[in-house]
């Protein structure tokens, strides 16, 4: 235990002392919740504008920029919880790139001892900076318009952990098969700039044709990004139906911003969103322990 | 004294690369041992073997009385290793380095905190034990390798070509270092090195090519096997040397005779003595010896 904690500590050590790899990984969320703001919040508060002008509403601009704020931070968070992780992983390749994890292997530790290290050090390093993410992003809500209950604060800290830990365990996985920088770097890019379209975090799956959104709904994050989306705006949400909004309307707007989804035209409910996204971490996870315990037996 | 490294019959092969032919050597305890080859003799591979990193595909290899295929953990406990290109964590402090080190051994707390004092002052990096290991010089990260390969006080320390790329003043350190680890700890040497004046200090040399032995004695025994002596007379001009009917070159000051051996550089003095008044008999160098075995020069650019 006292090897895998000082492993962890190790990894951790080293994620931080690397001055370009952890500012990297912080000042990206943080330029995401700027361009947000700055680019996409008056896209975003149009599109709301029009919702509710078809139903001849007039919201409270506070409300509205709640809606914009609540958008914003879910979708910052559904994209760097899942590409810090990868950035936070590097390590791991560039252990084996270095000869690091060649050496290690010589001493008598366990090689799932490392692999575990470098899962937790990994898991450690993300929710620090996705923490610091949630928190900036906290206080732009905060300014703009907050309607986030307590219970919304908790649920949206364990739906960070969640896809922290899912984050973790697919990049712990890919990356296990990684064993140059050029790799890394592919890899790294490919992520960075696909995983929020297929996740729903840029844009909405509602606006994504039928045959897309089928295909998209079998890849779990979807319900990462849909649970921080109902934690994100439930508060506004219940703002709106106290302010007159019709339930009719307001199942639309959740519709269509992703806070409901529908797999093959059955809505998916929150606690199988939870369902969903646990059982792949825990799947990932398996396959991590499975390809270490499968690549040992191979050098054997 | 015991055979601590004992390897029988050793194959690998990569595909249709056969890497290691039938190896059989023993190193003794607390030699010096000096394992050459040229790039891809099968030097790496069998270090990997040793450190059970990489699988045999037949023979026996038994460290410290133990099988490797018996108990990888004891046998990977008497064996500490210093790489040419050093592993250490450059953003960690040596002493964080050293830590995580002990600890792959399961040594932890004060009996870690024990042992690093204890080759701080062997190896003398107290003053910079806590400096981040990319602000050291060449000399302090390799005395630092050196304390990482010793963190678990292994009885054999192998040195993977340790001095390739080093200053002169870093490898008259890092044998400092290593002479004083002998003596003091009766510490068995394994080393591969592309500097053929380190392995003349060896007891004992093992040359392979192509995964094979070509040969293996003391140095002394490989000169004078693979090579001739010279007898450098000074003093003399080339019309004198021209008497003693044998090869010779001119050198500053004097001539140079290639003799079979010193048998025969006895007899060329007492055939002339008058001649030799200020001369040196000189066995011929381990380059010589390489060459001659394996056809081969062994240069520092070569990383296998």
């Amino acid at each position: 235990m006292k090897t895998f904690l000082i492993s962890v500590k190790r990894n951790t050590k080293l994620f931080f002392k690397d001055k370009g790899l952890f500012f990297t990984s912080l000042i990206t969320p943080l330029i995401l919740l700027v361009l947000y703001a700055t680019f996409l919040s008056n896209v975003y508060k149009n599109s709301f504008q029009s919702v509710f002008g078809s139903f001849n509403l007039q919201i409270d601009e506070k409300i509205l920029n709640g809606l914009v704020g609540g958008q914003l931070m879910s979708s910052l968070l559904a994209v760097c919880c899942v590409t810090v992780s990868f950035c936070s992983n590097m390590l791991m390749v560039q252990d084996k790139i270095s000869g690091a994890n060649s050496d290690m292997l010589i001493t008598p530790v366990k090689r799932s001892t490392l692999a575990f290290s470098y899962y937790i050090s990994t898991t450690i390093s993300t929710l620090i900076i996705c923490f610091i993410a949630l928190s900036a992003s906290m206080i732009y809500v905060g300014i703009i318009g907050w309607y986030l209950s307590f219970l919304d604060v908790i649920l949206l800290l364990l739906d960070v952990i969640l896809l922290v830990t899912f984050g973790t365990a697919l990049s712990s996985v890919i990356n296990f098969f990684l064993s140059s920088q050029g790799q890394i770097s592919a890899v790294g890019s490919i992520v960075s700039s696909c995983y929020g379209f297929i996740c729903g975090a840029y844009m909405p799956l509602y606006s994504f044709g039928e045959g897309l959104r089928s295909v998209i709904m079998f890849l779990p994050g979807t319900y990462g990004t849909a649970l921080l989306r109902n934690h994100a705006l439930g508060g506004v949400m219940e703002e709106l139906l106290s302010s007159g909004m019709p339930e009719a309307a307001v199942t639309g707007l959740k519709d269509s911003i992703d806070c409901n989804l529908y797999f093959f035209g059955t809505r998916v409910e929150v606690w199988v969103m939870y369902l969903i996204t646990i059982a792949t971490i825990a799947l990932l996870i398996t396959a991590y322990v499975l390809i270490n315990i499968f690549c040992k037996r191979k050098k054997k | 004294m015991a055979d601590i490294i004992k390897i029988d019959n050793l194959i690998k092969s990569y595909g249709q690369v056969k890497a290691v032919q039938d190896l059989s050597f023993k190193v003794k305890e607390g030699e010096l041992f000096a394992f050459l080859g040229v790039n891809g003799a099968g030097k790496s591979t069998t270090i990997s073997i040793m450190c059970g990193t990489l699988n045999k595909d037949g023979g026996k290899v038994i460290i410290d009385g133990v099988d490797i295929d018996e108990n990888s953990d004891d046998t990977r406990r008497a064996i500490g290793v210093v790489f040419q290109n050093s592993v250490l964590d450059k953003a960690l402090s040596v002493r964080d380095n050293l830590i995580h080190r002990a600890s792959l051994y399961g040594i932890h707390g004060k009996e870690c905190d024990e042992r690093i004092n204890e080759l701080s002052a062997v190896l003398d990096f107290k003053d910079f034990i806590d400096r981040p290991v990319q602000k050291l010089s060449g000399g302090q990260r390799r005395k630092a390798d050196i304390a990482r390969a010793l963190i678990h006080k292994p009885k054999i320390l192998i040195l993977d070509e340790p001095t390739t790329g080093l200053d002169p003043q870093t490898r008259t350190v890092m044998w400092g270092v290593i002479e004083n680890l002998r003596k003091t700890e009766n510490m068995t040497v394994f080393l591969t090195t592309h500097y053929m004046e380190e392995a003349a200090d060896a007891d004992y040399v093992v040359i392979i090519d192509g995964g094979k032995i070509v040969a293996e004695g003391t140095p002394v025994e490989l000169k004078n096997r693979y090579t001739g002596d010279y007898v450098t007379v000074y003093g003399i001009d080339t019309e004198q040397a021209k008497l003693l009917s044998e090869k010779y070159e001119e050198v500053v000051g004097g001539v140079r005779f290639l003799v079979e051996d010193t048998a025969a550089a006895t007899a060329l003095i007492v055939s002339h003595p008058e001649l030799f008044k200020d001369y040196e008999v000189t066995k011929g160098k381990m380059d010589s010896v390489f060459l001659s075995v394996t056809g081969k020069k062994l240069t520092g650019d070569n990383n296998g």
